[in-house]
C-alpha cells in the first residue's frame, strides 16, 4: 500500500476554522503595518538609491566592524551603514550610504586633446585632493605641456566640465578604498553598486506598478478558466500572501530590494498554483453535487486536496532551503523571501480561498446549483 | 502517434538539447576550438564580473545648445538682412524672445523668422516668442541619445581600449546602457578615439582594382587610395586616390548638426579660429572638386565643394536626412555632444561572480538530489518516472538556454529560477500521481487509472503553470538585467517542466506498464 500523507476520506473541517485564521491573517498584516514606523521600511539602494560596496579583508586577521565604521565615517561620508557579511568570522563588509551628487556629470575628455586628458586622470586617481586641481589647469590654454595645438575653444570647455575624468561616484569608492587601505590593511572590492535618485525612484514605481498587474492579470486569467465568482477569493489570497510576507519582512527588519521584489512576483505566481488545485476540485465536486450544501463542498474539495497542496509546496520548499542555505549570501534575501512566501501561500490557498469563495457567495451569490465553472 | 515514434521524437528532441546542455560542462577552450561543441549559456555580468553602467545624456542641455545654435543662426540670418533688433536671447529652457528695435522692423523681420520652420514663432506686442517645435524638440532630444550612443560605441569598440566584448544599446528612450565583462574598474572609455580627416579627392572610381588600373605604373607620389562601404554590406562601394597626409583633420571643429532648411537636409558645422582659417583655403583652392571626409581610414561621403567654407557653413547635396545626421554624428564623433550624467552602475568582482556560480550549482545539485530522492521515495516507480523527467527537465532548461544564447542570459537570480523550476517541476508530477492514487482507491483498473489520472490533473497543471508564466511575464517586463535573467529562465523552466511532466512521464508509463495488465501499480 502506498504511504499515504494525508490519509483518504480525511475531514477536517477547515470552513469552519475560517473565523480563526482570518483573526490569524489579519493580525499578521496588522502587526506588519504597524511595524512600519516602529522598525521603519528598509529599503535597498534599488528603490532609495545610493551606493553599496561589498568589500572582503583577507582571512587571516580579524576585522572589526566599528574600525571599518569608522573609517567610512571619517570620510565625511554622511549615513554610512556597516554591516558584516556573513557569518560571524568572515571578513566581508557591506557598506552603504547614501551618494551625495545628484547627476555625476561625465565630462567630455575629448574637449581635451590627448595628453592633457591622461594628465588630468593621473591627478584624479589620488583620492580627494587634487582633483580640484585638474580643472584650473585646463583652463589655461598654456598649462597643459603635451598639446600645443590645443585651441582654445577646447580648453574653455574643459573649463565647464566640472570634475576630473573619473566620475564622482567613482571617485568616492576609491576614497573609501584607499582609506581602507591605509587605515586597517590590503581590501579586496568584490561588488559596487551605484543607484542614482532617478533611477530608484523608477524602480520603486515600476515594482509597484509590477504587483498591481500581475494581480490584475491573474484575476483576469482566473475568470475565463474559472468564472468571476471564483476570481476573487484568489485575489485575496494573493494579496494576502504578499501583505504578509512583506509584514514579516519588516517585522524582521530586513530590506526591500529588486531580489525581494522578484520574490514577491514569483510567489504571486506560485502561491496561486496551490489555490488552483483547490479551485479545480471545488469545480468538479460543484458538478457531481449539484445540490449539496455549498460549505461542505468546499470543505470536502479541500481535504482531497490537502495531500496534494502539502506535498507541491513542501517539494518547491525543499528546492529552496536548499538555495537559502547553499545559494551564499548574494542570493539569500530571494530564498528567504520565496521560502516565506512558500509557506503563507499554502496556508492562504486552504484557509483563505475556500472561505472567501464561500463568503462571497453567501453575500452575494447564487445557489450552487447554478454555480458554474 | 505510435510509441515507437513518440519514444524517437521526444528521444531526438533530449538528445540534442541535452547535447546542448552538456557542452556547457566541459571547458571553454575546448569547446571554443571544436565546431561540434556548441557554446554553452551567455552568463550574465553578475556571474562572470563586469561592469554595467546606465549612461543619461543630459537631454535639456542638449535643447539648450540647440536653442543657442538657432539663436546664432538668427542672429547672423538678421545680419545679412541689415535688421537690428532689440534683444535676442535664450530665454529658460526652450524659448527664443525677440524684441524688435522699432516696430516698422516687423514685416523684414517675419520673413527671416518664417524661414526657420523648426521654431514656433508667436508674434507678441514688442516681437517674437519662438519655441522649439515638438517635432524638432524629440528630434533635438533623440539625436543626443543617438550621438552619445553612436560615440561612446565607436570610443568602446576602438582597439585602442582593450575592451573586447562590449553591449552598448539604448535604454528606453533617453537612456544607455554600456555593459562591459571581464573588467572590474571603470575603464577610461573617453579617451578621445576615432580620427578624422577631410581629404581633397584626386580621382575615384567605382572600385579599387578600376582605381590601380588607371595607374599601371603605381599611385602618384604621395598619394593613397581610400575605400568607401556600404554600411550593411561591407562591400566597397567606392575608390578614391586622395593624399597620404590629411588635408585638414576634425581637431578643430567645435560642432556640427544636421538642419532641415529651405526644404532640404543639410549639415551645417563650424570649424574653432585655426580650423575655419585652414578650411577656408582648402575648400577655397578645389571647389568644384569632391571632398572625401574619412573617419579611421574608411571614406563615409565625398560631396562636392560648391563654395568657399570658412568659419561656419554647410555641406548639402541632397542628403536625405538619415545621410545628414550621419554625416553630422561622423563630424562630431570625436566628441560627445553634451554632458553625460552615470544613473546607475553595477560592479561585480570576477572572484564574487565565480563563487556565486559555485554555490548556485551547489544549491541546485543538492535540490535536485533531495526533490528526487523524496518523490522516489514517496511514490516508487511512478517517482522513479518522475525522477528520470525532472533529470531531463533540468537538463532542457539548460539545453534551451544555451540554445538561445542571444537572448537569454543565465544570471544568479537565474540559477535560482532554475533551482525553482526544480522544486515546481514536481509539482505537476505530484498532481498526476495523486490524481491515479485516487482513482486506484476507487477501484479503477490500473490502466485506467492512469489515463484518468493524467487526464484529469491535465488542466489543473496547465493553469497552475500559466498563471506562474504570466508573472514570469511580467517581471520580465518591469524587471531590469538580472531580474531578466531569473524570468527568462523561469519561464523557459515551466514550460520544459509541464512538458516533462505531460509528455515524458506519461511516455515512460506507456513504456511500463503500457498495455499490460497490472493488478496494481507501484505509485
Amino acid at each position: 500500500m502506498p504511504f499515504e500523507l494525508v490519509r483518504p476520506g480525511t475531514q477536517i473541517d477547515f470552513l469552519g476554522k475560517a473565523k480563526v485564521c482570518l483573526v490569524i491573517s489579519v493580525a499578521l498584516i496588522l502587526i506588519g503595518l504597524v511595524s512600519i514606523p516602529l522598525r521603519g521600511f528598509r529599503l535597498g539602494i534599488d528603490f532609495a538609491g545610493g551606493t553599496e560596496l561589498h568589500v572582503s579583508f583577507p582571512e587571516n586577521e580579524a576585522v572589526d566592524e566599528g574600525d571599518v565604521r569608522a573609517v567610512v565615517q571619517g570620510l565625511g561620508i554622511a549615513g554610512a551603514s556597516v554591516i558584516r557579511f556573513g557569518g560571524g568570522g568572515s571578513n566581508e563588509f557591506l557598506i552603504k550610504y547614501a551618494s551625495e551628487v545628484e547627476d555625476e556629470a561625465l565630462p567630455d575628455v575629448a574637449a581635451e586633446p590627448g595628453g592633457e586628458g591622461e594628465a588630468a586622470t593621473v591627478e584624479a586617481a589620488d583620492p580627494g585632493v587634487e582633483v580640484a586641481e585638474a580643472a584650473p589647469a585646463a583652463e589655461e590654454p598654456v598649462a597643459p605641456v603635451e598639446s600645443e595645438l590645443e585651441p582654445p575653444a577646447a580648453a574653455a570647455r574643459a573649463a565647464q566640465a566640472d570634475e576630473g575624468t573619473v566620475p564622482l561616484v567613482r571617485q568616492q569608492v576609491n576614497q573609501v578604498i584607499a582609506s581602507l587601505e591605509q587605515r586597517i590593511g590590503p581590501v579586496e572590492l568584490e561588488r559596487v553598486d551605484f543607484v542614482g535618485p532617478k533611477v530608484g525612484a523608477e524602480l520603486r514605481r515600476a515594482g509597484i506598478l509590477a504587483l498591481v498587474v500581475a494581480c490584475g492579470l491573474i484575476l483576469l486569467y482566473i475568470a475565463i478558466r474559472f468564472s468571476t465568482r471564483f476570481a476573487p477569493g484568489a485575489v485575496v489570497a494573493l494579496v494576502h500572501d504578499v501583505l504578509v510576507t512583506s509584514g514579516l519582512w519588516v517585522i524582521f527588519g530586513l530590506e526591500f530590494d529588486l531580489r525581494v521584489l522578484a520574490a514577491l512576483l514569483a510567489i504571486v505566481g506560485y502561491s496561486l498554483n496551490d489555490t488552483i488545485i483547490v479551485y479545480d476540485r471545488i469545480r468538479e465536486n460543484m458538478e457531481l453535487r449539484t445540490r449539496a450544501n455549498l460549505e461542505s463542498v468546499l470543505n470536502e474539495a479541500v481535504n482531497q486536496t490537502l495531500a496534494r497542496t502539502l506535498l507541491t509546496s513542501a517539494t518547491t520548499l525543499v528546492a529552496v532551503l536548499s538555495l537559502l542555505f547553499l545559494g551564499g549570501e548574494v542570493i539569500r534575501p530571494f530564498a528567504l523571501a520565496m521560502a516565506i512566501g512558500i509557506g503563507v501561500g499554502t496556508y492562504s490557498s486552504i484557509f483563505v480561498a475556500a472561505p472567501t469563495l464561500l463568503f462571497l457567495e453567501r453575500r452575494f451569490g447564487a445557489s450552487p446549483a447554478t454555480a458554474r465553472a | 502517434m505510435s510509441l515507437r515514434w513518440r519514444i524517437i521524437w521526444v528521444g531526438l528532441l533530449v538528445l540534442g538539447l541535452g547535447w546542448a546542455a552538456v557542452a556547457n560542462f566541459v571547458p571553454e577552450e575546448r569547446r571554443e576550438s571544436s565546431e561540434w561543441i556548441p557554446s554553452g549559456m551567455r552568463l550574465g555580468l553578475d556571474l562572470r564580473g563586469g561592469i554595467r553602467m546606465l549612461l543619461a545624456p543630459d537631454l535639456d542641455e542638449a535643447v539648450r545648445l540647440e536653442l543657442g545654435h538657432l539663436r546664432n543662426s538668427l542672429e547672423r540670418a538678421l545680419e545679412d538682412e541689415n535688421i537690428l533688433v532689440g534683444r535676442l536671447a535664450v530665454v529658460g529652457e526652450s524659448t527664443i524672445e525677440l524684441e524688435l528695435a522699432s516696430p516698422g522692423d516687423r514685416d523684414a523681420v517675419r520673413d527671416v523668422v518664417e524661414d526657420y520652420s523648426v521654431l514656433d514663432a508667436e508674434e507678441t506686442e514688442n516681437g517674437w516668442r519662438l519655441t522649439l517645435g515638438d517635432l524638432q524638440y524629440d528630434q533635438v532630444r533623440r539625436q543626443a541619445v543617438d550621438q552619445s550612443l553612436e560615440v561612446l560605441r565607436r570610443r568602446i569598440n576602438d582597439p585602442n581600449t582593450g575592451i573586447q566584448e562590449s553591449v552598448v544599446t539604448r535604454q528606453g528612450a533617453d537612456r544607455i546602457l554600456v555593459e562591459i565583462p571581464g573588467v572590474s574598474e571603470v575603464p577610461d572609455i573617453f579617451a578621445r578615439t576615432g580620427f578624422l580627416e577631410l581629404d581633397i579627392v584626386l580621382d575615384e572610381e567605382p572600385s579599387e582594382e578600376l582605381l590601380q588600373a588607371k595607374y599601371p605604373d603605381g599611385l602618384p607620389e604621395g598619394t593613397r587610395v581610400l575605400v568607401e562601404k556600404d554600411e550593411e554590406t561591407g562591400r566597397v562601394t567606392r575608390a578614391y586616390l586622395v593624399n597620404k597626409e590629411p588635408d585638414i583633420t576634425g581637431e578643430n571643429l567645435s560642432d556640427a548638426r544636421p538642419v532641415f532648411d529651405r526644404n532640404e537636409w543639410k549639415v551645417s558645422f563650424t570649424w574653432n579660429g585655426d580650423g575655419a582659417r585652414e578650411f577656408g583655403e582648402l575648400t577655397e583652392k578645389n571647389r568644384g572638386k569632391n571632398l572625401a571626409i574619412v573617419l579611421d581610414g574608411e571614406v563615409y561621403s565625398a560631396p562636392r565643394i560648391r563654395e568657399r567654407i570658412s568659419r561656419a557653413g554647410e555641406i548639402s547635396g541632397r542628403f536625405s536626412s538619415q545621410q545628414a545626421f550621419d554625416l553630422a554624428v561622423i563630424l562630431r564623433a570625436g566628441s560627445l555632444p553634451i554632458p553625460v550624467n552615470l544613473e546607475e552602475e553595477r560592479t561585480i568582482g570576477p572572484a564574487l561572480g565565480a563563487d556565486s556560480i559555485r554555490r548556485g550549482l551547489r544549491a541546485s545539485a543538492v535540490g535536485l538530489v533531495l526533490v528526487i530522492l523524496f518523490v522516489v521515495l514517496y511514490y516508487r516507480l511512478a517517482g522513479s518516472y518522475a525522477a528520470v523527467a525532472l533529470t531531463v527537465n533540468l537538463m532542457l532548461v539548460i539545453g534551451v538556454l544555451s540554445v538561445m544564447r542571444n537572448f537569454a542570459t543565465l544570471t544568479l537570480p537565474g540559477i535560482a529560477g532554475l533551482v525553482l523550476t526544480v522544486g515546481m517541476a514536481v509539482d505537476a508530477n505530484v498532481l498526476i500521481f495523486e490524481r491515479i492514487r485516487e482513482e486506484l482507491r476507487s477501484g479503477k483498473t490500473v490502466r485506467a487509472a492512469i489515463a484518468t489520472g493524467f487526464q484529469k490533473a491535465r488542466w489543473t497543471i496547465l493553469d497552475a503553470n500559466i498563471t506562474t508564466l504570466i508573472t514570469a511575464l511580467i517581471l520580465y517586463e518591469f524587471g531590469t538585467g538580472p531580474i531578466q535573467g531569473f524570468a527568462v529562465t523561469l519561464a523557459i523552466g515551466i514550460v520544459t517542466s509541464v512538458f516533462a511532466a505531460l509528455v515524458i512521464t506519461r511516455m515512460l508509463f506507456m513504456i511500463y506498464p503500457g498495455d499490460r495488465h497490472l493488478e496494481q501499480l507501484s505509485i
